[in-house]
């Protein structure tokens, strides 16, 4: 018998009072899915953002209940309601804000939460929340407060919540997608123990193609219907398909199609990073000396110049905490700098300081020469030449539509309201934002709409300087590209000095002219892409991966074809291989 | 990431006997100990008062000087009392007189007694939860109202919104901080003249907090859900409150306060 069976399962939300009765809230947010789980399996669901397969993961476990068609949970008949809590105790969920899923002031009685409510023993409680906070490596910080810990280490006390229930099956719905690089790698090795050693089935509902490929099946969704299923070489063979979803192609896969359309004899179906290794390795390269391109733009007049500054929170408080250690680097003008670094290593308390926000201890900061601090300058004016975005900017929207919000910005800053209406349009056409969204209300964008909408609110205010603190974070793989466009537009259209916090090296190394790489509150290296990554072994350390292609060109020096390491980007490589790739 | 690591209530996480004081006798103590305060009619009541909650202070390893602060915010009601006492009560032997004030013994005594009565009060229910974590209060208040349950006092749902309450506080004051940075970053100005004004400066930060408070309330809601969370029904606890040894001989103590308390008392008037 499978795990989970689903037949044309449909689902509409229900309608309340007359504003939701628009013809969009009336459709079905799932739309006849067919789908199938067997116990053990590891399943990935995959689709953009408002594609339904959120909705479809909370029909699985009885959050919600099916409008039509039946969804069977090893037997159990999801339209029964006298089922609900038998569903819920075999299907567990761990969502995707690490905050708003914790319950308990204390780790271990939050673990505890999900036990107590099914009514187990307290001693046997105490032995399960043992075990699975030790499963997500997290018993050390059993008696720790929430609130103290990083994302990461949340997520994983929620997962172990859901351990503790022992489950048969979990479903992680977008878990990873607040996470830096390392909490993410230790959730999904936990997800992988837990599939392979376990037995646990898992649905992992993902923006993370790297994470689809660990899958036994994928599903892609689309406007509530499910548009391709199968292992995942079926799947991510189809790649206009992939993309006409929204979606990204995997690496290897990317590199192998794009060198195939040469006329390169590669199979179609190389999926996997290490088939692609290997079909080079076969094939063989011809020695040819790589040189660069060099497409550096030099830059002259330095805008911001940071010297020395030291930042402690809460001084001479028992919770003091050093943030920023001796930090000295320069912005110069019309770069796009990117600051990269691991969760709390200093980042965003850093970007506060270049306008004003956070006064630091020690140190100066300087505009245009002059120190934003002295005497002779006016802190308010600072806010005005270097606009800051923070994160999850569409948080802080406030007004009935987005174009009033906007205008809050450039008001403030003392543009006359013709202007400011002025500067508004300009900044949502610069973003992309149809004239036809101006009067909606927040709540009626996409993610990555609301995302484009809120830093429109900053360029509006035309500053100098704009610095966005992680701006991709949480979108789908379209949401992220229409914004790492804009941010270029900005730079080339605008000639804006852009400053960008990340923590992918994925995204930085395509767009960013200079580096700043922070570990622990101290700047670990600063430079271009190549300068920062002859330090490899730094940048392991700081919790900062290579890009995905880099990791191909690893993989190939440890076979011992020696290939150059400064090849960031699918574009770099198809063009290396196009030159050098043996024809067979 | 923000680095504001804020205090709940003011719990002072120590190991010391007090601490491990069950939270239900704590509170059942701390209201004999009130109890007892009101009885006592002489200077000798007083001194025994002062030492039993000096030794438990000393025994809690919470710095003295801690339940002073916690005194603080007392003063001010403290002192307009002991004013109004000292000089509005006008029995007794008289002390001083100028003009129409004059001040007796008798309003130095009730004077004396009304710092002693509200200054211990307060000292005393400062290290009730200087001692015990606001999640071991939420457990004992649950377990002391579980009887009144019948009656239709809802004590499960009670003590898990203050545990809620309790877990989203620092959530939320991080949130308020990182909205406010935000739109002052937008020239937002909270340092505007008028009330009136600065109302309005404020509904940048509010309607945002709100918004993010129901979301966060809904997904919430939804996670407690996915674990099985149906109130009480069929809901077990991996804590089990249960007293020992030192909860037995703290009773003890209380109860020999008590009692020495009427006993002084007694010998007083006889």
């Amino acid at each position: 018998m499978k795990f989970i069976e689903c037949e044309n399962v449909k689902y509409s939300y229900p309608a309340e009072g007359e504003i939701n009765k628009s013809e969009e809230w009336l459709k079905f947010a799932v739309d006849g899915v067919d789908f199938d789980a067997l116990r053990g399996e590891f399943i990935a669901v995959l689709g953009h953002n408002g594609s339904g397969k959120s909705t479809f993961a909370r029909l699985l476990n009885r959050i919600f209940k099916p409008s039509e068609g039946n969804i069977f949970v090893e037997g159990l008949d999801a339209s029964d309601d006298k089922n609900i809590w038998d569903i819920r105790k075999k299907v567990g969920m761990v969502f995707q804000n690490p905050d708003n899923q914790i319950v308990a002031t204390v780790v271990e009685e939050d673990v505890a939460f999900g036990v107590e409510n099914i009514g187990i023993e307290s001693d046997e409680i105490v032995e399960r929340v043992e075990k699975a906070l030790k499963a997500v490596d997290m018993l050390e910080d059993a008696k720790k407060a929430p609130h103290l810990l990083s994302g990461g280490q949340k997520q994983r006390v929620a997962v172990a919540g859901i351990l503790a229930m022992k489950p048969d099956c979990i479903i992680f719905d977008e878990a990873t997608a607040m996470l830096d690089p390392i909490g993410r790698k230790k959730i999904i090795d936990i997800i992988l123990s837990l599939n392979k050693k376990e037995n646990v089935t898992v649905i992992l509902i993902t923006h993370f193609m790297e994470e689809a490929l660990l899958a036994d099946r994928v599903f892609v969704m689309e406007k509530g219907k499910v548009a391709l299923k199968g292992t995942p070489k079926e799947v991510f063979m189809n790649a206009g398909e992939i993309k006409r979803l929204g979606l990204e192609m995997p690496v290897g896969a990317d590199i192998g199609n794009r060198i195939r359309k040469l006329g390169f004899n590669v199979r179609g179906d190389i999926i996997y990073d290490d088939e692609l290794v290997d079909y080079i390795l076969k094939t063989g390269l011809k020695n040819i000396e790589y040189i660069k391109l060099d497409n550096k733009r030099n830059f002259k007049d330095k805008i911001i110049e940071v010297k020395n500054v030291s930042y402690v929170y809460g001084e001479k408080s028992v919770f003091e905490k050093t943030a920023l250690k001796n930090v000295s680097f320069d912005i110069y003008k019309g770069e796009i700098a990117a600051l990269i670094g691991h969760t709390g290593s200093g980042k965003s308390t850093l970007v506060q300081t270049l306008n004003g926000l956070i006064k630091p201890s020690e140190g100066l900061i300087l505009y245009d020469g002059k120190n934003i601090w002295g005497n002779d300058f006016d802190i308010k004016n600072i806010r005005k030449q270097v606009g800051i975005v923070f994160q999850y900017p569409e948080n802080q929207f406030f007004e009935e539509t987005i174009f009033k919000d906007a205008l809050f910005g450039p008001l403030n800053m003392g543009f006359s309201e013709k202007d400011a209406k002025e500067k508004v349009i300009e900044a949502f056409a610069m973003v992309g934002i149809d004239e036809a969204l101006f009067e909606k209300s927040p709540f009626e964008l996409s993610g990555g709409q609301k995302r484009r909408a809120a830093i429109a609110g900053v360029i509006a205010m035309s500053p100098n300087v704009l610095i966005l603190d992680e701006p991709t974070a949480g979108l789908d793989p379209l949401g992220k590209n229409e914004i790492l466009k804009n941010i270029r537009d900005m730079r080339d259209r605008l000639n804006m000095t852009v400053v960008m916090v990340s923590h992918s090296m994925e995204e930085v190394c395509g767009i960013a002219d200079s580096i700043i790489v922070m570990s622990d509150g101290e700047i670990l290296i600063c430079g271009d892409c190549d300068e920062v990554f002859s330090k490899n072994a730094f940048l392991e350390k700081a919790g900062i991966y290579p890009p995905n292609v880099n990791v191909i060109f690893k993989k190939l020096i440890d076979k011992g074809v020696s290939v150059p390491l400064n090849i960031y980007n699918v574009d770099e490589a198809v063009e290396f291989f196009k030159e050098r790739l043996c024809s067979s | 990431m923000f680095f504001l690591k804020v205090t709940i209530g003011q719990y002072y996480p120590v190991d010391s006997v007090i601490h491990r004081i069950d939270p239900r006798m704590k509170i059942l103590l701390l209201i004999l100990f009130v109890v007892g305060l009101f009885f006592v009619e002489n200077l000798f009541g007083y001194i025994v008062s002062a030492l039993v909650l000096g030794f438990t202070i000393k025994f809690s390893k919470v710095p003295f000087i801690f339940i002073l602060r916690g005194l603080k915010g007392f003063l001010f009601i403290v002192s307009f009392t002991v004013i109004i006492n000292m000089f509005f009560v006008d029995s007794g032997y008289v002390i001083f007189e100028y003009s129409f004030f004059k001040l007796t013994l008798d309003g130095v005594w009730f004077s004396f007694q009304m710092i002693c009565r509200l200054g211990f009060l307060t000292a005393a229910s400062s290290v009730l939860t200087f001692t015990t974590s606001p999640i071991q209060l939420t457990h004992a208040i649950e377990r002391i109202l579980k009887p009144f349950v019948r009656i239709g006092v809802p004590a499960h749902d009670i003590a898990m919104m203050m545990t809620i309450a309790i877990r989203f506080i620092p959530t939320l004051t991080e949130e308020v901080e990182k909205i406010k940075k935000a739109q002052m970053a937008r020239g937002a100005d909270f340092e505007g003249k008028g009330i009136k004004k600065r109302a309005k400066a404020f509904i940048p930060i509010l309607v945002p907090l709100f918004v993010s408070a129901f979301r966060r309330a809904d997904e919430l809601a939804m996670a407690m859900e996915a674990r099985c969370y149906r109130g009480d029904i069929g809901r077990t606890s991996m804590r089990k409150l249960r007293f020992k040894v030192i909860d037995y001989l703290s009773l003890c103590v209380g109860i020999a306060f008590l009692c020495s308390i009427l006993y002084l008392n007694y010998s007083e008037r006889t």
